[in-house]
């Protein structure tokens, strides 16, 4: 009878944990991830934000909406636009307060597999992620709290928030807990390179001479060229998670990058690798938006970069020439790697109707 | 004293003017499942015992690769190596970091000499000089390995994890 009792009373004490962790999941539907196993799973999703298909669609909402923003006017999507991959086409965002932001506005594909987000990896998380351009006076410049007290007085959210995350008032932590949801379910997965790699589409000449140099490291001894891009933005995702210096500067003074993260001189102007994903979609590039055109990137990679003392490893040391102090691609070389970058535009990605902004066109629900 | 005090306001500004000035020296921690949890100048790390070995770089020539047994490192801080790596003990892995973010993975038993019969170095020189900046001051040497890419540059942490 004893042990009974213990049984009852730990399964009982169990359920109370289960309840703890997620209070509010049980009556909701599971939302299913749909991506290619070469992507793998090293993603972590918070036990206490679990996807479903409801806390989806109000982040999808959220995402939508200018209510979040001082001025009612900016939401996610002004600066994070989905025909642009979820990018804009500015040098620096403009929010709330019509002044540019610091940085470009990045691309928001795939960010389930990121774990340290923006430009210089500053917060690990999304839910964390979230409060800064929601808050930042540059961007859309309103406390957590009064976006909810502004959401608390709509007709259309109260209820489903009540629905998603229970409780009787709309919170700050559940604004960000439903953004980070729908952000984690904007996976592009189906470029033309993607269909390549599953042998499902013929590479024209120029696109696989692109490929083959962007794939490959140069080694002029051997008689092998390439542009060794895939080092650092290689992988079935075109992204990892390392943060270098590409000689943009001599120094970086404006802006140092992640040195303003960690305190450490060698990581002055260090800053993400972003992903290659719909790059063609994401001008203008590097993280101040320097060069309107990959033509530039190219041209900065192959023989404009300047050499601080910190410069990523791989591009200090690649060249196409014996003894070569730059990468040394041709015109011709250059325009086929380019042609190689516009296979991985996702035009599914771009067109998905459940990444679309939600809200009826001139007739919002307030 | 208020000119003591000036001085290093004016060394502070200084530095903080100069911007490339490093503030912060870089250390390499190794936490995780440890006794002590060590955080090492290059130093600390000169002050060990030093192994040389000589190892084939990317670039395809032999080098010598000086610095410290990472085995030595672990017992400093107090991992479960030789008779202590049994058991449950064999779940455990290593992940070490580059200051980039690179990470890469060995399990325990591949560090230990004993076990694995292999020496990986944290190397601070190469044929005697000190590493250069962008891949010093700390390198992984992982001699008998074909290809260099867990020679993990810029190494900035060591943790020791238990496979869950």
């Amino acid at each position: 009878m004893k042990i009974l009792r213990v049984i009852v009373s730990l399964l009982v004490f169990l359920g109370g944990l289960a309840a703890l962790k997620a209070p509010h999941v049980a009556h909701l539907r599971p939302y299913s991830l749909v991506y290619p196993s070469s992507f793998g799973s090293r993603f972590t999703i918070p036990e206490n934000n679990p996807l479903t298909e409801e806390g989806v669609a109000l982040g999808r909402m959220l995402f939508y909406e200018p209510l979040l923003s001082k001025t009612n006017t900016v939401s996610c999507s002004s600066c994070h636009q989905q025909s642009l991959a979820f990018s804009d086409n500015r040098r620096l965002s403009i929010g709330v307060s019509g002044k540019p932001t610091r940085r470009n506005s990045m691309s928001l594909a795939n960010l389930l597999w990121v774990k340290n987000l923006f430009w210089d990896g500053r917060v690990s998380g999304l839910e964390a992620q979230a409060a800064f351009p929601l808050t930042h006076p540059h961007e859309m410049g309103q406390s957590l709290e009064i976006s909810a007290k502004k959401l608390s007085k709509t007709r259309l959210y109260p209820p489903l928030f009540k629905e998603v995350f229970g409780g009787a008032t709309i919170t700050g932590d559940q604004i960000t807990q439903a953004l980070s949801q729908f952000e984690r379910t904007l996976i592009s997965a189906n470029s033309p390179y993607d269909r390549y790699l599953e042998g499902k589409y013929q590479l024209s000449a120029t696109e696989k001479r692109g490929l083959e140099l962007f794939m490959r490291g140069p080694a002029p001894e051997r008689g092998v060229r390439g542009a060794n891009c895939a080092h650092c933005h290689g992988g079935v995702k075109l992204f990892q998670e390392v943060f270098h210096n590409n000689g943009l500067d001599s120094i970086a003074v404006q802006d140092k990058g992640r040195q303003e993260i960690t305190g450490e001189a060698s990581d002055n102007g260090r800053f993400r690798v972003p992903t290659l994903r719909n790059i063609a979609l994401t001008a203008p590039y590097m993280h101040d938006g320097r060069f309107a055109t990959l033509e530039e990137v190219l041209d900065h990679y192959n023989e404009r970069m300047f050499h601080p003392s910190n410069l990523s490893h791989e591009l200090r040391t690649a060249t196409n020439v014996e003894g070569g102090k730059t990468l040394g691609l041709t015109s011709a070389e250059k325009k086929d790697i380019i042609a190689f970058l516009h296979l991985l535009t996702d035009s599914t990605f771009i067109t998905n109707p459940a990444f679309a902004n939600p809200h009826p066109k001139n007739k919002p629900i307030r | 004293m208020k000119i003591l005090r000036l001085i290093h306001t004016c060394f502070f500004i200084g530095c903080v003017l100069v911007g490339n000035f490093s503030v912060v020296a870089q250390t390499l921690s190794i936490t995780g499942e440890v006794k002590t949890p060590l955080t090492l100048s290059i130093n600390d790390l000169k002050a060990m015992p030093q192994t040389q070995v000589k190892a084939k770089d990317r670039d395809g020539k032999e080098h010598e690769y000086g610095g410290v047994r990472l085995v030595d490192l672990f017992q400093k801080a107090g991992v479960t190596l030789g008779g202590e790596l049994r058991g449950e003990n064999l779940t455990k892995y290593v992940i070490a970091r580059a200051a980039d973010g690179y990470e890469v993975l060995f399990s325990l038993a591949e560090i230990d000499e004993e076990f694995s019969g292999r020496t990986i170095l944290l190397a601070h020189t190469v044929d005697g000089q000190a590493l250069p900046q962008g891949i010093g001051p700390f390198r992984l040497v992982v001699p008998d390995e074909r290809r260099p890419a867990r020679w993990i540059r810029e190494i900035k942490t060591i943790e020791i994890r238990f496979a869950k």
